[in-house]
């Protein structure tokens, strides 16, 4: 196979590893639902992953991976916004245009996921916040409270059972 | 799909979405595994990812402090202290005089002799059966936890998503996820079984995730993660019943299971040991039918040394 040589290291690495473990990929993006697409969205990743210019990677594999994953995930929240404006067929709703950026839930919804978080208490409710909003990492959270990582984590498993509790009233309802 | 299942599968999601969250997650594979289990698992990660991705619409921790002033007070709970005192103190009613503990301070024992089986009841209407020459500890700090130093138990967990059941042995740690299981601690090794619900084992370094008819057996020191093994669900916690069934178990642990189960003194000798048992035991009242029995499927002869009685080839 050719292989385009004028690219810096970190874009024919990233580039490699896609090749090397094109199977494994795959795979992964049919139990993510990619079903007859897998091919296809193999190709997205593989342009979305090399056009970015990007410096060296600690992991290359787990960075394929996780761009995998938020393809994926991308994919289903559009599909998603579909369905929603399709069900929801107000003039609002037929000007937009599904994305995966655009937000899945409502105001009102979001409202709803606020109580539900505040509910779980002061302590899972803040680190939650510094966790999820703030995108500080757990054991810094720990250190910063001055709690053990498996409290921060408990808390985090609190905040999240909540979270799908909530998720599944919006569905059902 | 029942409401447990559905909460068990939510748990695994988020703790998914947690680890993710960690710029240093590798572990794709595992996840894929996962993934692979049940077409369920992807339709509830999905879904909270989604909700997730959501969620960067919440404003900042800093500017939010204020706002959770607002909060209504929340009634106090009574101390730690006197809660889980209360709840160990009503574990173990029924199953020895309270007196045999220092309830307020130090470990709580309880002990069987080989033989001796006994059922004790939780304050959260967990159960847990203890085989005979068995040892399992709880602490009064932590009402959700029980640590088997050495025998058998089965364990029937009230699940409680904020608060999973933790059970020690050995170094191995079992985390309910809504569950029955029993566990096994003998020299050097611990073994699991899941007869309901999902257990995970060391969930904070292997973190495997067994299902009904599922177990592994971890040995001490071992650096590699215990493999996941396919169990017969109906056999699991046989000892209750009396109904021991192996498949290719070494002889020495067939043993070490009659010693427990009902306080059956059988050698093996070193030429037999290395003989993979098959089949299943029934313990009978009369011990001597038991270790025939055994010999009998195992291709051994028993002969009786006083209390005992050696196996040999």
């Amino acid at each position: 196979m050719t292989q385009a040589t004028d690219r810096n290291d970190a874009a024919s690495g990233i580039e490699g590893v896609l090749l090397a473990n094109r199977d494994r990929i795959l795979r992964f993006l049919v139990l993510r639902g990619a079903g007859d697409a897998a091919e296809d969205l193999f190709q997205d990743l593989w342009m979305r992953l090399t056009e970015k210019r990007t410096g060296p990677i600690a992991d290359p594999l787990a960075y394929a991976m996780r761009a995998a994953n938020n393809l994926m995930l991308d994919r289903y929240r559009a599909s998603r916004q579909r369905e929603l404006r399709d069900k929801a067929w107000g003039e609002a709703a037929a000007v937009q245009k599904p994305s995966a950026e655009a937000a899945l839930i409502s105001r009102e919804q979001l409202a709803l996921v606020e109580q539900a978080i505040a509910e779980t208490g002061e302590r899972p409710a803040r680190i939650f916040r510094r966790f999820r909003v703030d995108g500080v990492l757990q054991r810094d959270i720990a250190t910063e409270m001055g709690l053990s990582l498996s409290t921060v984590e408990a808390d985090l498993r609190k905040v999240y059972a909540a979270l799908a509790a909530v998720r599944r009233q919006f569905d059902a309802g | 799909m029942p409401v447990d299942r559905t909460t068990a599968i939510d748990a695994q999601a988020s703790d998914w979405l947690i680890r993710q969250r960690d710029p240093t997650f590798a572990d794709w594979d595992a996840f894929a595994d996962w993934l692979s289990e049940d077409p369920a698992h992807g339709d509830a990660y999905d879904a909270l990812a989604s909700l997730d991705a959501d969620l960067d619409a919440l404003p900042p921790a800093e500017q939010t402090r204020v706002a959770w002033g607002a909060e209504p007070v929340r009634r106090r709970t009574p101390s730690r202290r006197a809660w889980f005192g209360g709840a160990v103190a009503a574990a173990l009613v029924g199953a020895l005089g309270l007196s045999s503990f220092g309830l307020f301070g130090g470990p709580n024992a309880v002990e069987t002799a080989p033989g001796e089986h006994r059922t004790i009841a939780l304050a959260d209407g967990s159960r847990i059966e203890i085989n005979g020459a068995s040892r399992l500890l709880f602490d009064d700090d932590r009402p959700r936890f029980a640590r088997l130093e050495r025998g058998e138990a089965m364990f029937h967990v009230v699940h409680k998503d904020a608060a999973p059941f933790v059970v020690e042995a050995g170094s191995a740690q079992f985390v309910d996820l809504g569950t029955a299981f029993n566990v096994v601690r003998g020299a050097g090794r611990t073994a699991v079984a899941v007869s309901e619900g999902i257990v995970a084992y060391n969930p904070k370094g292997a973190n495997i995730r067994m299902t009904a008819g599922q177990g592994l057996e971890a040995r001490d020191g071992d650096r590699e993660a215990p493999k996941v093994q396919t169990i017969d669900p109906a056999s699991i916690g046989g000892w209750r019943s009396g109904l021991l069934v192996y498949n290719g178990a070494p002889l020495a642990l067939v043993a070490e299971d009659l010693k427990r189960t009902a306080g059956i003194d059988v050698q093996v000798a070193p030429t037999a040991s290395d003989i993979a048992f098959r089949g299943a035991l029934i313990v009978d009242p009369d011990r001597a039918r038991t270790v025939a029995d055994l010999a009998a499927l195992s291709g051994t002869r028993a002969e009786r040394q006083g209390a005992a009685w050696v196996l040999t080839r």
